[in-house]
């Protein structure tokens, strides 16, 4: 009996801690009277401190709505994964590699149509689709490259850089008069040679129909005088004259920061959102931040201008299975209107009038031109998507550009001109295969 | 239940005992299984409302281009490196066994790495092996300066790296294991060994390893499957970065980089089968040793 | 004779003591660099070479924000309960299957055994788009019981160990009890399971040390706030874009104390569980 009794109470256990895990499912879903949110960031540095603060003062004025925040550090990769299901909170990002937008409206509230939106908020061709849009921006970049301006003084270079050719005989000068490292790549984080170079791209067209609309039209972008042949040759041959630092696969991010405060970096290709970084590592050394400059990258086009490609960080989104839209609006709203995000992150606000932040203003000075990508024409949404997926090429991804980094330490056997056929032919194989002309 | 006669008890026992961890199973790892097996079948990036149905092409496109499978080659470093990694963890674990100063404190010292989780270690050896880093100092210290290499920018040594922290990072767990496994085995049969006059190395190959075999051969079977999967340390470490992708690494970049569920599942599948060839191999060897 | 053999006897024990000494000093001195960065400020972390001692031993600076910040206090709480259910499964299901396994001849054991070692050896990665459907259909998606379940399951190697362990058990023990009336539920619950004590304990130890550093599944499957575990914290200062490595270094000390602590008070179960008692 004794015996019996004891295994009928492993399988009470087992029942109870299944209908248990029915009871608290059931509880979620139960409709409450204060209205709950729970906003999805990438934001895992911000989300116990900052974000905090923030739903602290929307509450002030929205007592009603409960903000609950969560963090995901694998941002891209998880959220597709709960993408396949309702949960994925009511405000979120909405992720930008290889998601289509033709995709938005099976998983995202419009916000209103591109007429409306366009007249109040930058950035909105973003995530357009069949005239509604359907993300507004968490703030704004330029992309360019940060220097530490003391070094290059030091080095007695007297003119930014306008040409690719200008910005390495730089990087020499650095070389020879300073004990600075000419350029950082940054190869152990990996994506600072991701997104960061590929959107340097459309400030080497200077035209703001060549990423969205010609770009997926072009048989071989890796060709000579091709916005991305620029790019590669510079990465390359910053890396074969040895204008880098020794030992790139044991880079340092976080150490970056000091190490350009202090003169021991002298350029990096990073957005413009960088800036604050490292001006803040230069204040907690003692050092003056003005110490950290931003320069358009170096590159001349045909009409004499240099071009700084202005673009949006991680656009907010509205989960359409959300049970508390309204809410949700209403903190996106508030975030992208009251809250100061874009100041806090000397960045370019996503509402239109904002000022632009002091770096970019000396841009302006420079003659530099702002350009901002047209959206991809109709029905093309998601042709360069296809294409580069197809292709299995990544360009927003570090791949081939620590392949080039690679090579031209020694560690491959390829040369330059390899990669860049290598990449044509593979890019030229995925249009056919996709029948693009 | 004492009224029940053995053979319905054990007939009944037999059913309630393995109907909550089989019940698990499938729907935790079969049920996913055949799923991933279904995706490979699809142009599917993931998420996306559209699934294509393509039939085999997925399995074509791999095997139609051999760059896919080249990264294996990067799978020899761990398996050499998992044979290490078990030979010293049964040395270790047998000298322990045996009488020794301190031996609560070497136990628990050799066993310290595996209580780190993969972020701590991944910060933890870029420290130990970048330029001037721990490992440089040590040599230095230790006046063997001139072998200082750079142990991730060359390529012929970054995998090596690679291998030496995935051995410090697990060798504790077969450690623990085999140490485990091998107070088992009845202190008895050591006493009458003693008697026998027996050293330690006949303990060990007469009265240890024919105890524990099992739990080698399975420990054995984990690591060559380990070596196949190696993930999570060049992954963390290097990106698959400089030579040190391995097959699952390309996985995951064709999933979630190029957004290619369907493609990436056909490779897991392909992977699995590997692996279960590799691991049906080892079981008939050891069959086969145990005939001999 | 006597003299070579004492002294070949000594250069064993030298050798001996050299091994497990050099091992020991290979598994410590990396773990070195982390615990002086928890002691360093930013500056000088970012500023000074890894080995370098930090400025002064009584910095708890970053402990205090790695605690608190990290919100460690509700992360031992979930982390601890989770643990608990999910181990406390795990090892009677480990048992039973193992107990089931090792006793009894039936049919599909081989089977069994099988799919078990198969399960195991499934690349996880991609399945997860499948499994993560699974959980959220059963209702289970942002409750502890989701990382409680998925840990539950019960993995080859725990099992072999067990395995391992009952077939060390004499059956005449077994058949002992039968003489006297005892049902094989019984037999499990009064001789098998006290018997396999070390193996619980070694079970324990490597199951749930992997529960406690996994952040996968927790990040994954549990995201609300309330429910954070301990391996959580440390991605409290890592951002997209920069992380506090001198914060991340004293929340992995500080997680690591409870299950070093653990590990020191558990291990002599495994080491001198296994009592005389048995008959063999």
């Amino acid at each position: 009996m004794k015996t019996k009794r004891k295994l009928l109470s492993i399988f009470l256990l087992m029942a109870v801690t299944l209908s248990l895990s029915f009871s608290e499912g059931n509880k979620e879903t139960a409709k409450k009277k204060t209205q709950e949110i729970t906003v999805i960031t990438h934001r895992t540095d911000l989300v116990d401190n900052l974000f905090q603060e923030y739903v602290a003062e929307f509450n002030k004025i929205y007592p009603d709505i409960k903000v609950n925040y969560e963090s995901i550090t694998d941002y891209e990769g998880e959220i597709k994964i709960r993408m396949n299901t309702k949960q994925y909170g009511d405000l979120l990002m909405i992720p930008d590699t290889g998601f289509a937008i033709s995709e938005l409206p099976d998983f995202f509230e419009p916000l209103g149509t591109a007429k409306d939106m366009a007249a109040k908020y930058e950035f909105t061709t973003d995530k357009e689709f069949n005239g509604m849009v359907y993300g507004i921006s968490s703030v704004g970049n330029a992309q360019g490259i940060i220097y530490n301006k003391e070094v290059f003084k030091k080095a007695g270079i007297k003119k930014i850089p306008a040409t690719p050719e200008e910005f390495l005989d730089a990087l020499k000068m650095i070389k020879s008069n300073t004990d600075a490292i000419p350029y950082y790549t940054n190869y152990a984080a990996a994506w600072p040679l991701g997104g960061q170079w590929e959107a340097q791209a459309p400030n080497v067209a200077g035209d703001a129909k060549w990423y969205t609309q010609k770009l997926p039209h072009t048989k071989a972008p890796w060709s000579e005088g091709q916005p991305y042949y620029v790019l590669s040759k510079l990465l390359w041959d910053m890396v074969s004259m040895e204008l880098i630092e020794e030992d790139p696969t044991t880079t340092d991010w976080e150490a970056c920061k000091g190490m350009i405060a202090k003169g021991e970096i002298a350029s990096m290709v990073l957005g413009s959102w960088s800036i604050i970084q490292m001006q803040q590592a230069a204040s907690s050394l003692g050092i003056d931040p003005g110490v950290i400059g931003y320069m358009p990258f170096p590159y001349t086009n045909a009409d004499g201008h240099v071009y700084a490609s202005v673009g949006s960080d991680k656009q907010f989104g509205i989960n359409v299975h959300s049970e508390n839209k309204e809410a949700a609006r209403k903190y996106l709203d508030w975030f992208t209107e009251k809250s100061g995000f874009a100041q806090h992150e000397s960045g370019i606000s996503p509402v239109k009038g904002g000022a632009y932040p002091d770096a970019l203003v000396a841009f302006g000075e420079l003659g530099v031109k702002f350009i901002q990508n047209v959206p991809a024409m109709k029905g093309e949404e998601t042709l360069l998507d296809d294409i580069d997926s197809e292709a299995e090429i990544g360009r927003w991804s570090e791949s081939y550009r620590t392949r080039i980094l690679e090579a031209a330490i020694g560690n491959r056997d390829e040369s330059f001109d390899d990669i860049m056929t290598d990449l044509n032919t593979k890019w030229a194989k995925a249009m056919s295969t996709l029948g693009v002309k | 239940m004492k009224d029940l006669n053995y053979a319905s008890q054990r007939r009944i026992l037999i059913v309630t005992f393995l109907f909550v961890p089989i019940v698990l199973l499938c729907v935790f790892s079969f049920l996913p299984l055949g799923n991933m097996v279904y995706y490979s079948t699809l142009k599917w990036n993931g998420y996306s409302k559209n699934r294509l149905f393509v039939g085999f092409s997925n399995y074509i496109r791999l095997f139609s281009d051999p760059e896919y499978f080249s990264v294996f080659k990067v799978s020899l470093y761990y398996l050499a490196g998992s044979v290490l990694q078990l030979s010293l963890a049964l040395l270790f674990a047998t000298l322990l066994t045996f009488e020794m100063r301190a031996k609560n404190f070497f136990k628990g010292v050799l066993f310290f790495p595996y209580l780190l989780n993969g972020v701590a270690i991944a910060f933890i050896f870029l420290f130990f092996y970048k330029g001037d880093g721990t490992l440089d100092s040590i040599l230095k210290a230790i006046g063997l300066g001139d072998l200082i290499q750079f142990w991730l920018r060359d390529v012929k040594i970054v995998n090596f790296s690679m291998v030496f922290t995935s051995i410090w990072r697990y060798i504790g767990f077969n450690f623990i294991v085999f140490l485990g496994a091998m107070q088992s085995i009845d202190k008895e049969i050591f006493e009458a060994a003693d008697i026998d006059g027996a050293n330690k190395w006949h303990k060990f190959i007469y009265i240890i390893m024919p105890s524990i075999k099992k739990i080698v051969e399975l420990n054995l079977i984990l690591a060559v499957t380990g070596a196949i999967q190696a993930f999570e340390i060049p992954y963390v470490m290097m990106h698959g970065a400089n030579g040190t992708k391995t097959f699952v690494i390309q996985t995951v970049d064709t999933a979630f980089v190029n957004g290619k569920l369907g493609l990436a599942s056909a490779m897991s599948v392909v992977l699995l089968i590997i692996i279960i060839i590799a691991t049906i191999f080892q079981k008939q060897y050891f069959k086969h040793r145990e005939g001999v | 004779m006597v003299i070579s053999n004492r002294v070949s006897s000594n250069i064993l024990t030298v050798l001996k003591y050299a091994i497990v000494i050099l091992g020991a000093l290979i598994a410590t001195v990396p773990i070195v660099v982390v615990f002086l960065a928890s002691f360093k400020t930013s500056p000088e972390f970012l500023d000074g070479n890894a080995l370098q001692l930090p400025h002064s031993f009584i910095n708890f600076q970053n402990y205090v924000k790695a605690f608190v910040d990290g919100r460690m206090i509700v992360g031992f709480f979930n982390t601890t309960l989770i643990l608990t259910i999910s181990l406390t499964g795990a090892i009677i299901l480990g048992t039973m299957v193992a107990y089931v396994v090792n006793r009894f001849d039936f049919k599909l054991k081989k089977v069994i055994l099988g799919a078990f070692l198969v399960a195991t050896l499934i690349p996880s990665v991609t399945t997860q788009v499948a499994t993560f459907q699974i959980i959220n259909a059963l209702g289970l998606f942002n409750t502890r019981l989701a990382a409680i379940i998925l840990y539950m399951g019960t993995d080859i190697i725990a099992i072999y160990v067990f395995i391992q362990f009952i077939s060390g058990i004499s059956v005449s023990l077994d058949e002992a009890a039968m003489m006297e009336g005892a049902s094989y539920l019984t037999i499990y619950t009064k001789i098998i399971l006290p018997l396999v004590k070390p193996a619980i304990v070694t079970v324990m130890i490597i199951k749930g040390i992997a529960i406690y550093n996994d952040f996968y599944i927790p990040f994954l499957y549990m995201p609300k706030k309330s429910l954070q575990v301990v391996s959580i914290s440390l991605f409290k200062f890592m951002g997209p874009f920069g992380s506090n490595w001198e914060i991340i270094s004293a929340a992995i000390i500080i997680t690591i104390i409870p299950t070093l602590v653990l590990f020191l008070f558990l291990q002599k179960y495994i080491y001198n569980g296994f009592t005389a008692g048995s008959v063999k």
